[in-house]
């Protein structure tokens, strides 16, 4: 779960973390009289929002009420703005980029530091990305006082203790709130210390159950702003991952690597995937009926293929689901099963009686599949 | 030989009682793996498919020699439970969960480092060596004893392509599913260097996906260290832009991540590629008639 800069920023406060003053605006009419000048941004979930035109500074020329509602009316980088934040203007000396997430290859967390930081980290991580520095963090111990030393040094910031302060924090989020990025770009110096102009903290939704009543506020407060008024859905996670495509083949699959083969397959044969839709090894006939409800709901399908190749997943609780989804709703659709794996008699057995074809070969059916439209 | 596994590996099962424990301890059985003792705590004293439950794994390794395990408990005891295994000393441990918090699977793959522990996973559909033991919920029919090392990040991929091998009548030493990621214990490059050094492998099959950049390091590793050959299918060449495609790891961010960028990487360090399962045979055939 993204959260919004505002989001981000309160936890950086409570965690000790310097931010600037500022009031959160949730409409036009709650601006109060703040002087000039002062930094208007737009609370978006998406990057790059500087450069897309979210982030404007009030010098006093025009009404701020003009500019905080134009903020207001227009999408940025397609995303309706919730919220706007009115930040006072701090005087830069010069900006840092600091963040905190996982170094995937090495199952590691990772501490990435620069001594430019700003809108141009993208460019900077292209075109020097000596200038970027990235340190290997451990995950039982956290960044060390020399790993610090060495950042202080590469960055050329001599205050040691207000640099270890941020960076402690910074992980302590990472780490107690179950985060999976957490960015701070720019991170400023000013005459009076380093602030946090931004923030981006990402949370991991598989986390969930260990922090309930925090994830619910957020995506409450989330929600609250986009104006989504139906009642509040907590997280929902199945092991479903579905993707919406633009062919006319609707494809279900146990697994994601043969999900991607067969979707690959499909392309060869001249066809064209409506969606991907994977059920995850571990499943029961309950997923696979909502897997065929999810796909079968797209308008424009004009065959169904499902491919099973049961390890944990057993083709007899497969076939239920298939057969239970067929006779309860009206498939007007060819569909065409491949089943193999786990229990696959007993699977088949059942397909057979209900009258539904089942497949051995994987190319056969979806030649088969694609041939029918 | 086989790699990792052999028909005398002493398998803990983890969760043994759990409703995918019992099914696979049956299955693991009736393959032939030596299934010597299950762990569910607060289940001790009790027996699953004939096999003793404990509470502890310090108790399963009092009374018997155990060197490997596998896990089947749910994503948010995992890491209590790998914890207690790779305190235990056990050398390799397979982790079957899908779905444990980020955090969590890094400081188990951390602390298995640490401790010399061999982790396969998370979310690994786990590793057969066919005709003599297997780890995992495999199809065994899919499988047939011979020469192939088979490496796959998804599962279901492994199976599809020992089925189309085993149909052919090619055999494999061992298959071993790493798991979607985003973060692997073992990885692609560590099993083939197992593989490498396998005096019953002959051919290497590297079954790799769209997304990280796992398959180029390991298609490094295959350039200077490699000289078994080795036959690479990627899929998601179709699969679209900025989208986990099942497997966490299974996403293309920019121009990174894609089949071309991995193809083009495996196949300058000398892999064969393959598009289908079914031209993996092929090759291996004109390999072998050489």
């Amino acid at each position: 779960m993204k959260l919004y800069e505002f989001q981000g920023k309160r936890i950086f406060k409570e965690n000790g973390i310097p931010i600037q003053k500022g009031n959160l605006l949730t409409s036009v009419e709650q601006i109060n009289k703040v002087p000039p000048p002062a930094v208007l941004k737009a609370q978006i979930l998406s990057g790059g929002r500087g450069k897309a035109g979210g982030i404007r500074i009030w010098d006093g020329s025009l009404e701020i009420s003009e500019l905080i509602c134009d903020m207001f009316t227009k999408k940025i980088k397609g995303e309706a703005v919730a919220a706007v934040l009115v930040l006072e203007k701090v005087e830069i000396i010069r900006e840092i980029y600091l963040s905190i997430t996982f170094e995937c290859e090495k199952a590691t967390p990772v501490l990435i530091v620069s001594s430019e930081g700003g809108v141009g980290i993208e460019e900077i991580a292209k075109k020097d990305p000596e200038k970027i520095l990235t340190i290997l963090l451990d995950p039982f111990i956290g960044p060390t006082e020399y790993q610090i030393r060495y950042i202080a040094k590469a960055i050329i910031y001599r205050n040691y203790q207000e640099l270890k302060n941020i960076i402690d924090a910074l992980y302590k989020i990472f780490k107690n709130y179950d985060a999976t990025l957490v960015e701070v770009n720019p991170l400023v110096v000013t005459p009076k210390g380093m602030i946090a102009l931004d923030s981006k903290i990402d949370l991991d939704e598989k986390s969930y159950y260990r922090h309930k009543q925090l994830y619910d506020s957020l995506l409450k407060e989330q929600r609250a702003l986009q104006g989504i008024k139906k009642d509040f859905k907590k997280f929902e996670l199945d092991t479903i991952s579905y993707i919406p495509l633009s062919g006319t083949i609707g494809l279900i699959s146990d697994g994601a690597g043969t999900g991607m083969l067969t979707l690959d397959l499909i392309k060869d044969a001249g066809g064209e995937a409506a969606n991907f839709c994977e059920m995850g090894g571990i499943t029961n006939p309950e997923v696979i009926y909502k897997a065929m409800e999810m796909v079968l709901a797209k308008p424009g399908i004009e065959s169904l293929l499902i491919v099973l190749i049961g390890g944990f997943n057993r083709m007899d609780e497969m076939a239920a689901g298939i057969i239970k989804y067929r006779k309860e709703n009206d498939i007007k659709i060819p569909m065409f099963v491949r089943m193999c794996g786990t229990f696959e008699e007993v699977g088949k057995r059942m397909m057979n009686k209900a009258g539904i074809p089942t497949y051995d070969d994987l190319l056969e059916a979806v030649n088969e599949a694609v041939a029918v439209i | 030989m086989s790699i990792l596994i052999d028909k005398n590996t002493n398998v803990l099962v983890l969760a043994i009682t759990g409703r995918a424990g019992v099914l696979q301890t049956k299955t693991m059985i009736e393959y032939g793996t030596k299934v010597v003792a299950g762990v569910t705590p607060g289940k001790g004293g009790l027996t699953a498919e004939g096999i003793p439950v404990y509470d502890f794994v310090v108790e399963a390794v009092r009374d018997y020699q155990i060197n490997s395990a596998i896990s089947f408990v749910p994503p948010r005891f995992a890491k209590d439970s790998c914890f207690e295994v790779i305190d235990n000393g056990i050398e390799f441990l397979v982790i079957t969960a899908e779905g444990i918090p980020d955090h969590d699977a890094v400081d188990i793959i951390s602390y298995a480092k640490l401790k010399g522990t061999r982790i396969l996973g998370p979310g690994s559909a786990g590793i057969i060596a066919p005709g003599k033991s297997k780890l995992g919920a495999h199809p065994s029919r899919v499988f047939l004893e011979g020469h192939v090392g088979i490496v796959s990040k998804s599962g279901a991929l492994s199976y599809e392509v020992g089925k189309t091998l085993t149909n052919a009548g090619i055999g494999q030493s061992t298959v071993v599913s790493i798991g979607g990621g985003p973060f692997w214990g073992l990885t692609q490059k560590e099993v083939i260097k197992l593989y490498q050094e396998d005096e019953e492998t002959k051919e290497i099959i590297l079954l790799g996906e769209i997304g990280g950049r796992m398959e180029e390091k390991a298609a490094e590793f295959i350039s200077c260290y490699v000289d078994k050959p080795i036959i690479s299918l990627v899929v998601g060449k179709s699969a679209p832009k900025g989208k986990s495609l099942g497997h966490a790891g299974a996403i293309i961010e920019g121009t990174k991540g894609t089949v071309q960028s991995k193809i083009e990487a495996l196949s300058k360090a000398g892999s064969y590629i393959a598009n289908t399962p079914k031209e993996i045979v092929q090759i291996i055939k004109q390999i072998r008639e050489k």
